[in-house]
């Protein structure tokens, strides 16, 4: 015997098929194209100019892919995303307090 | 009429553990939210169930007043808190309320849930001794059905889109009153530009709970003089995006709020005092700049029990602070 009808108090199914696992690493940098994303907290800036000097001693990428947030309250605009999306072998984002 | 998936129990029970196994819940058990529940919430709130409290963009979420009343029966709210839940969710789901930073966060900033006018009395939220914990209906459960909205509706769930490091147990619920009956001090609502007889809801954004304790202290100024110390040790998240109206709310307890009592402080004479103070420049790592726009950015609210020389400083995260009037 049915007691009770409950709702579904959410705003619908979703694909949660991007819990976030992390990336493969990729074997190599060796021409690859390594954006740097900073949120623009601290010397995030910085350090991910430092860490990319570091890579390129360890292998040969091409020229960075620089992306700085216009806001660390907010996700990238659009803009980047593309950018990102379309011509990032691999990304590191940071940020720093 | 309803725009939400139904689901057949056979028991209280049985609806309870299914719930849990769709990760509808926040760890704890809930209400039902049965068609005759929410139907009351959104009678008492005068809502349609397809009207619209707010979106997430990034998320592609919208928030209707039937997704937010499930939640709140589910949270445990009586029907009678439904507007102040409505506009809890109003309030955090304004553009500058930044749900989708706010929520998603490593830092596990939570909301603080601030209410004030003719409500708290009706409702019984709790304003004095005890306030911020547990033992007090309206409070736990208007604060908790503000986070199952977060959770069920705005997708922030734990390792998909709320990213938190630790997360925080404010985020179970963080709701309480400001006693307004403590002094003649302006309360937040109408310092905000409402009527004193129009109830409010204030959504905060909270990066951190600091306590400034002071037991020594018998004046205004010295109680200014711990605020100041322990707001800029700690610092103030902000940035251009959020312009020049970020804020941080300052609970004056009780044990401190007599001594502005006595030597005749408003709460505009405080933001004005602790303002330049606030912005003056860093002199070490330990004592920096937490710049605020404006003094009105600078919330004050009476709020807590005697016996504890302490105010508390909810630091925002990045996100300015939203108040609703409850319809």
């Amino acid at each position: 015997m049915t007691a009770l009808i409950g709702l579904d108090p959410t705003s619908g199914p979703f694909d949660r098929t991007d819990e976030h696992d992390f990336s493969p690493r990729p074997a190599s940098l060796d021409g690859a194209v390594v954006a740097l994303v900073a949120n623009g907290l601290g010397e995030g800036e910085i350090f991910l100019d430092a860490l990319y000097d570091e890579l390129a001693k360890l292998s040969d990428p091409q020229a960075p892919l620089k992306v700085v947030k216009s806001s660390v309250s907010i996700p990238p605009d659009p803009g980047d995303w593309s950018r990102l999306t379309e011509e990032a072998t691999v990304a590191i984002t940071g940020f720093g307090g | 009429m309803t725009a939400a998936a139904q689901h057949a129990y056979d028991s209280y029970e049985a609806l309870v553990e299914d719930y849990f196994e769709k990760g509808w819940t926040d760890g704890l058990p809930i209400m039902p939210p049965t068609l005759e529940k929410v139907a009351a919430f959104l009678e008492r709130a005068g809502l349609s169930g397809d009207e619209v409290l707010g979106t997430v963009p990034t998320r592609e979420v919208t928030c209707t007043a039937e997704q937010a009343a499930a939640n709140a029966v589910m949270a445990g709210c009586l029907p009678e808190y439904f507007p102040a839940v409505v506009a809890a969710v109003r309030a955090h789901l304004h553009p500058k309320g930044n749900c989708h930073s706010t929520t998603g966060t490593l830092s596990g900033a939570a909301q603080a849930v601030i209410i004030n006018g003719p409500v708290r009395n009706e409702l019984g939220v709790a304003s004095a001794a005890g306030c911020f914990g547990p033992g007090f209906r309206a409070n736990a459960t208007i604060g908790r059905a503000l986070r199952l909205v977060i959770r069920n509706v705005c997708r922030g769930i734990p390792g998909f889109l709320d990213r938190a490091s630790y997360s925080t147990p404010a985020r179970y619920s963080f709701c309480f009153g400001e006693n307004e009956e403590a002094s003649d001090w302006e309360p937040l609502h109408v310092q905000r530009g409402l009527d004193p007889e129009q109830s409010a809801v204030t959504v905060h954004s909270l990066m951190k709970m600091v306590e400034a304790t002071d037991f020594t202290s018998r004046s205004a100024e010295g109680v200014c003089d711990t605020l100041v110390t322990n707001i800029r040790a700690n610092g103030i998240a902000g940035d251009s995006w959020l312009g020049e109206d970020g804020n941080v709310v300052i609970v004056i307890g009780h044990e401190h709020h007599r001594f502005f009592i006595e030597d005749g402080w408003s709460k505009t004479d405080i933001q004005q005092h602790l303002w330049p103070r606030l912005n003056a420049p860093a002199t070490s790592a330990t004592d920096r700049m937490a710049r605020i726009g404006t003094p009105e950015g600078i919330l004050i609210v009476a709020a807590g029990g005697a016996g504890m020389g302490a105010s508390w400083l909810l630091l925002p995260h990045l996100a300015l602070a939203i108040t609703e009037p409850i319809s």
